[in-house]
């Protein structure tokens, strides 16, 4: 039971990734490798201000959020400027910068939280507390469960309404057609920056989640590997529409959960995953561009 | 003097990978993220040969003709069939991402994640002037001097390589002349599979291989492309140099953990104030 509803966190943490994710994929057309990045920020802003200054899990989160809205200038101001290729290779290169900030921002002598020891570098953060709101800290698996629905449904929420609203409208014209919605005198980079914005303080969430339940944060939380699996998740769930990514993150949490059952060794099923999130991107480009449930393909 | 000498012969290392990456480029606008993969495979076919003692000549054929054949294998498998269907570059790119992940990890599932070398004892070392020089950093000069010399003088001299570069420069054109685009896509991916894995084998031979190794090569030899003009065939190979000797000189005044930090934020410069690269000319936007 525990472990069912260990999975269920899990999808929970991936809806709100997938779906943040597909903001800026699905509905703005830029194809990014960075949103591990700040799924990471997220987490370790998270784990930090919980774990040295004692903060609760809102005012915790929302200066994540903050944060990682910020900092996703990193990505939206080279989509003034670039596109294809060369804006996924900047993409990745924030990625390169963000791990490489994580896992180098240590020094063995300072303590952990303090300015020249930020990170703590490979050896990560250990002990995250539970998450605090108000006062009321879920400790059973059943407590928690709820409570990551409960943020994984408010923040699924916000995102439909946002993709429905006009502004959402607006973000999928500018991906089908930029010189006609500059056209109609629209600030398209203004909206491209939004975009990128919220679905990287969205994704803050999801880490913050993450930090919370695992109750342990090293920098391969970083990695390249996550932001190709979370690309992996809306690409083969589908994108541009609402039940796309969610059906991708279904997907992906419970694949590698079926091979489990097949009692492979242990380094054999971690390689036998990855071959086959591989396998997955280049059959769905063959034969369903679309994904299994989208309304956009890539460009 | 060390450090540039070091930076050097690790640019050219890089210079040779990038130079594979653009053969595919140019030509054929596909993202050649697979290639990462048969730079990751390349030393491992060599080092079975080896076990199974083969002469380093015959293990080196192998993993050489393996390396081409997979490269060929990509081409008809994947990128020719989304060629023929006009897809974008997106697609090419997530497609050529999965190739490299399948290849990677099935790599990984027959000969292990742990690093392995294929070299025995300690390499020769040859000094000049206070300037050590090892045996496989000698190697690498040669094969990298060998190489990229015979691929220059291919795309000035020959006929071939002649096509080559009309192909990179109009497509359609070429197309209308009467050349056979396709056989062409299948030479280009063959030079991007050969250099591929001279660049692999000789690193390699220097400092071990593992199967993760391929993805952060090939990222460096994007870096070298786009630093050296993503335009030209040639401009890689200062670009490539240049990140050799920019790398190297980090790791001597700062630390070797900030190499990514450093080479990145040079590739994010680059991008924002020069993205044609040093080579490179200004070219209209619709034109790219």
């Amino acid at each position: 039971m525990d472990y069912l509803l260990h999975l269920l966190v899990y999808f929970n943490i991936y809806v709100i990734v997938a779906l943040s994710l597909n903001l800026i994929v699905g509905y703005g057309g830029m194809l990014t490798l960075a949103h591990a990045g700040y799924y990471a920020i997220g987490g370790y802003a998270y784990a930090l201000l919980a774990l040295n200054l004692g903060w609760g899990f809102i005012p915790a989160v929302a200066l994540a959020m903050l944060i990682c809205a910020v900092l996703s200038l990193a990505v939206s101001l080279p989509s003034w400027r670039l596109r294809g290729d060369f804006f996924v290779l900047a993409t990745l290169a924030v990625q390169a910068l963000i791990f490489s900030g994580i896992y180098n921002w240590s020094s063995p002598d300072a303590p952990l939280g303090s300015w020249s020891n930020l990170t703590n570098g490979p050896f990560g953060i250990t002990g995250i507390p539970r998450p605090s709101i108000f006062g009321w800290v879920p400790t059973t698996p059943l407590s928690f469960t709820l409570f990551a629905t409960a943020v994984a449904a408010l923040c699924a929420f916000v995102l439909w309404r946002l993709q429905h609203s006009p502004w959402g409208r607006l973000l999928m014209t500018i991906r089908d057609d930029e010189l006609a919605a500059r056209g109609l005198g629209k600030n398209t980079r203004l909206v491209k920056l939004q975009a990128v914005a919220i679905a990287s303080a969205f994704v803050a969430v999801a880490g913050a989640l993450y930090a919370s339940h695992v109750r342990y944060l090293d920098p391969s939380s970083a990695a390249l590997d996550e932001s190709i699996l979370m690309l992996s998740m809306v690409i083969v769930g589908g994108l541009g529409n609402f039940k796309g990514p969610v059906i991708g993150a279904l997907t992906l949490i419970a694949l590698p959960e079926i091979l489990r059952f097949l009692h492979l060794p242990d380094a054999q099923a971690a390689n036998l995953r990855l071959l086959i999130y591989g396998l997955l991107l280049v059959l769905m480009m063959h034969l369903r561009p679309n994904g299994l449930a989208g309304s956009y393909r890539v460009q | 003097m060390q450090i540039l000498i070091n930076g050097i012969i690790s640019g050219s290392a890089i210079a040779l990978l990038a130079v594979a990456f653009q053969a595919v480029y140019l030509p054929t606008r596909v993202f050649f993220i697979g290639l990462a993969g048969i730079y990751a495979i390349t030393p491992f076919i060599a080092y079975a040969g080896r076990v199974y003692g083969w002469p380093w000549p015959l293990a080196i054929a192998a993993a050489v003709f393996v390396a081409i054949g997979l490269s060929l294998l990509f081409e008809w498998a994947n990128h020719a069939r989304l060629a023929r269907r006009n897809a974008g570059e997106g697609v090419h790119l997530i497609s050529s991402l999965g190739l490299y992940i399948v290849t990677v990890q099935f790599v990984a599932m027959v000969w292990g994640n742990d690093p392995k070398t294929l070299r025995i004892g300690l390499d020769s070392v040859s000094r000049f002037q206070g300037v050590i020089v090892t045996g496989a950093q000698w190697i690498t000069l040669a094969a990298a001097l060998l190489l990229l010399g015979g691929f220059a003088l291919f795309l000035r001299r020959s006929t071939l390589g002649l096509r080559l570069r009309a192909m990179a420069d109009n497509p359609v054109q070429f197309a209308l002349f009467g050349y056979n685009v396709n056989s062409h896509r299948y030479l280009a991916f063959a030079l991007a599979g050969f250099f591929a894995a001279a660049a692999s084998l000789a690193t390699s031979y220097d400092t071990g291989f593992d199967p993760h190794m391929g993805l952060h090569a090939v990222l460096l030899a994007i870096v070298a492309v786009i630093i050296g003009g993503q335009g030209s065939f040639l401009g890689p190979i200062l670009g490539g140099l240049l990140l050799g000797i920019l790398r190297a000189q980090v790791v001597w005044h700062f630390s070797a953990r900030w190499q990514e930090a450093a080479t990145f934020l040079l590739l994010a410069l680059f991008l924002l104030l020069r993205p044609q690269g040093i080579l490179g000319r200004q070219t209209r936007l619709e034109a790219q």
